[in-house]
């Protein structure tokens, strides 16, 4: 240290001395140490720092194939979604396909039903009125027998004599002419 | 260093000071591609540069030892140990190296009379340009002794700095010195980053074309490496 700070002083007191004199540069101590700087460079050079570069060029193509692989990802993402969409979009419109043609069928089905229904209701309707056309017919014939069958017990208590059916009919014939 | 170069081999593992050589040469070794964008001739300057940042780091920083400078033999008191970017020798060496290998690259690179054009020039032809390359001759010279002597300069202020807090401080000076040593430890990574810098710049310069079609982009980026490289004296 006390060199350090006193050799300017020293120096420059010399007034023989040169410019680097003054300045402490000792030639050979320079050229020592100068030596000493360019053997250790070339140790590194030759030993040290051509795996730490081939490291770090191996890593930045790592590195730039990694990016490469990743920009490809990304774009068959890209596709694999459009794709996606594509396949979504034609899904959809099969399937709005679907419910359209099955509504159409529904209201088919629907309305062959209530035909069905309306021309079952009719027939059934029809048969009821058959029925009930056939009942009255029988009821109007039973009545008609019943009649006949009363106005004969009725005439026969009159007359005081049974009336057979033998009788009746030959009566009723006979009512029958007269009326003619 | 070699402890890394195994690590970065596989043949050993890997620890924190390996990790830290290998991260600050990664770091070094991009600065000098982007400042010498020909790769080819980045790989070539890249182990000069990096060898002058961990060669002037360690020396800054052994010199902190307390063992270094104190203990002295003889009756002139010569350190026994001394801190080698203390001694303006060692400064001026690494400087006189870097400016020699700048023009050793800008011999390979321009050729003989390409290199020799960016300093003489035919002053009947461009005047200007002539008295500009005397002056890039000189600067030559200055921009050398600015990077011995603001290294030399910043490594001999520490130090007297450390030895004047110690007399100052007397008997508290164990305590006292602590932020003054972090701070020399910051000071000696960024000296040695500067020192790095500079000469990648210095070598950089011989490795551009100086051509007088360049593109303006090309132009200013010359002129902003220039500026770069003559406020170096600061």
């Amino acid at each position: 240290m006390e060199k350090i700070l006193t050799q300017f002083a020293n120096s420059g007191a010399s007034e023989k001395a040169g410019l680097f004199d003054s300045l402490g540069i000792d030639w050979a101590l320079l050229a020592f140490q100068t030596v000493a700087f360019l053997i250790l460079l070339f140790v590194l050079r030759k030993f040290v720092y051509p795996p730490m570069m081939e490291m770090l060029v191996k890593r930045e193509k790592d590195l730039k194939a990694a990016d490469a692989a990743a920009k490809s990802a990304k774009e068959n993402a890209d596709k694999a979604e459009e794709m996606t969409a594509e396949i979504m979009r034609k899904a959809r419109a099969q399937a709005s396909d679907i419910v359209a043609s099955a509504r159409e069928e529904a209201t088919e089905v629907v309305e062959e039903a209530a035909k069905k229904a309306t021309a079952k209701s009719e027939a059934l309707i029809k048969e009821a009125h058959n029925t009930i056309a056939q009942e009255i017919e029988n009821a109007k014939k039973d009545l008609h027998n019943s009649t006949l069958e009363l106005v004969a017990e009725a005439t026969g208590k009159v007359l005081g004599e049974k009336i057979d059916a033998k009788k009746d009919t030959k009566l009723i014939s006979e009512a029958l002419e007269e009326a003619e | 260093m070699f402890r890394t170069r195994a690590a970065v081999l596989g043949k050993k593992k890997h620890n924190f000071i390996t990790r830290l050589i290998q991260w600050t040469f990664d770091g070094l070794y991009n600065t000098v591609c982007q400042v010498i964008p020909d790769q080819k001739w980045a790989r070539k300057v890249a182990p000069l540069c990096i060898t002058l940042f961990f060669f002037i780091v360690a020396q800054y920083w052994l010199g902190l030892l307390p063992i270094v400078g104190p203990i002295t033999i003889g009756e002139h008191h010569t350190p026994l140990f001394r801190g080698g970017v203390a001694d303006l020798n060692m400064t001026f060496g690494l400087a006189i190296v870097t400016i020699v290998a700048a023009q050793i690259y800008a011999f390979k690179y321009l050729g003989f009379k390409g290199n020799l054009g960016r300093y003489f020039v035919n002053p009947l032809r461009d005047p200007i340009m002539s008295f500009v390359g005397i002056l890039e001759l000189v600067a030559e010279f200055s921009r050398m002794l600015g990077l011995s002597f603001r290294l030399f300069g910043n490594v001999l202020a520490g130090e007297i700095l450390l030895a004047i807090i110690a007399y100052m401080t007397k008997f508290l000076s164990p305590v006292a010195l602590q932020p003054f040593y972090f701070f020399e430890l910051f000071i000696g990574g960024i000296q040695a980053y500067i020192f790095f810098m500079l000469s990648t710049v210095f070598i950089s310069l011989g490795l551009a074309h100086h051509d007088s079609h360049e593109p303006i982009d090309e132009v200013h980026s010359s002129v902003e490496t220039n500026k770069l490289a003559t406020s170096d004296s600061d």
